[in-house]
């Protein structure tokens, strides 16, 4: 039984490290920081241990403790930007005339679908999908609303405040009972707030999260009973 | 993901259906034709919903075979990186397990799972908990977030990840 855990629980801990790699990235010019404050009676040259992080300083010239902090500051941003290929982007890979679908109008479309199928299928020559059933399946298990439309036209509302259609059918989608869960699973939405603070609206900070806490306790009205 | 498109098709069509049928004869070809299948940009055609146009005939050189332009809008499914889905577990081993999420097939890793989940083996293989107060098996649902896409010919298979807040167990067939 624990054969197996074993080797999951050590690339497991192989993860921790990794990020603890770039943690060891951060002290290294730390450490060289300190060395050239050593060598600089002497020569710069004189600092042995790390050659790459200390030759960086070096070429930095003699300079002082504020180019260190900027090399580890590259290093934390370098970071940040790795996590941004996660957030999802669907606007700019889709063609124009495209319209994302809230699961629950996708399954709203798939059962008018449907009915017509039935009739389609007494025709022998005409095969249903394995996909149409997998899809229809899951946008029945997918939609936790009873309304579409009303979905629809409330989270539309956000759409002013510079939320993008995709982000609102993945809100929908989620089913979310709070702002922060929103914001966990939507990582883009935070920009949108980032983006409204540095805009016009710089005395509302909170602008997409209090009128996302009215437009989800609305939707708390249609959500269907599991 | 759905999305509702529109997309343009070229029908080759014998002139043996040629006739007052012909608009019949193109919609269930078409249907035939596109429905099911899956493509890196526009993901699973779940669905075609309804036919915008269909163009002026084109008589191909050498056959008898006509070819239409069809204008069409469709029903698709497509996985975005970065997109949470809610997917039914299919396969569980000491890799990680296989979810299904409509037509789309998602992996997720061992690594991608919580630290203080554990593989369990036996007859029902399973990721569990030290307290054992969560469990992950066939059939279990779960909330994952997709962090990596694969097109082939006839599937999109996905990776996926639980370990983020919010995300992992929504419903366990041991308790219902």
């Amino acid at each position: 039984m624990e054969k197996g855990g074993k080797p999951g629980k050590g690339s497991l801990k192989s993860t921790p490290k990794s990020l603890g790699g770039k943690d060891d990235n951060s002290m290294k010019p730390k450490r060289g920081r300190k060395v050239q404050f050593n060598t600089e009676g002497t020569f710069n040259f004189s600092s042995k241990s790390d050659g790459k992080t200390e030759s960086l300083f070096n070429k930095g010239g003699l300079s002082k403790g504020g180019k260190g902090n900027k090399v580890a500051n590259a290093a934390k941003a370098s970071i940040v930007k790795e996590s941004l290929p996660l957030e999802l982007r669907i606007e700019p890979e889709l063609p124009k005339n495209t319209k994302c679908l809230m699961d629950c109008e996708a399954a709203h479309i798939l059962e008018g679908i449907q009915e017509q199928m039935v009739l389609l299928s007494a025709d022998p020559t005409i095969k249903i999908p394995l996909s149409f059933d997998r899809g229809l399946l899951y946008a029945k298990t997918g939609s936790h609303y009873t309304n579409p439309q009303a979905v629809r036209g409330l989270l539309e509302t956000l759409s002013k405040l510079g939320v993008t259609n995709g982000e609102i059918c993945q809100i929908a989608n989620v089913c979310p009972e709070t702002v922060e869960e929103v914001f966990a699973l939507v990582p883009s939405l935070k920009k949108v707030v980032g983006y409204i603070i540095c805009g016009i609206f710089q005395a509302k900070s909170s602008t997409l999260s209090d009128p996302l806490k009215d437009v989800l306790s609305e939707l708390a009205k249609f959500k269907k009973s599991r | 993901m759905f999305f509702h498109i529109v997309l343009e098709r070229n029908m080759q069509l014998h002139p043996r259906h040629f006739g007052r049928n012909l608009r019949e004869h193109l919609i269930s070809k078409l249907m035939k034709d596109v429905e099911g299948t899956c493509s890196g940009r526009h993901g699973f055609v779940v669905a075609i919903t309804g036919v915008e146009s269909i163009g002026k005939g084109l008589i191909r050189d050498g056959t008898g075979f006509v070819t239409f332009p069809v204008k069409y809008q469709c029903v698709v499914f497509r996985p975005f990186k970065g997109e949470i889905l809610e997917a039914v577990v299919t396969m569980v081993n000491k890799m990680g397990f296989f979810a299904e999420a409509g037509p789309v097939q998602i992996f997720v890793s061992n690594h991608l799972i919580p630290d203080d989940m554990e593989f369990q083996s036996g007859d029902m293989p399973n990721y569990t908990t030290s307290d054992g107060s969560v469990k992950i098996q066939k059939d279990s649902e779960v909330r994952l977030k997709i962090i990596g896409t694969r097109v082939d010919a006839t599937e999109i298979f996905c990776i996926g990840t639980i370990k983020d807040d919010f995300l992992g167990v929504i419903n366990d067939p041991t308790t219902i």
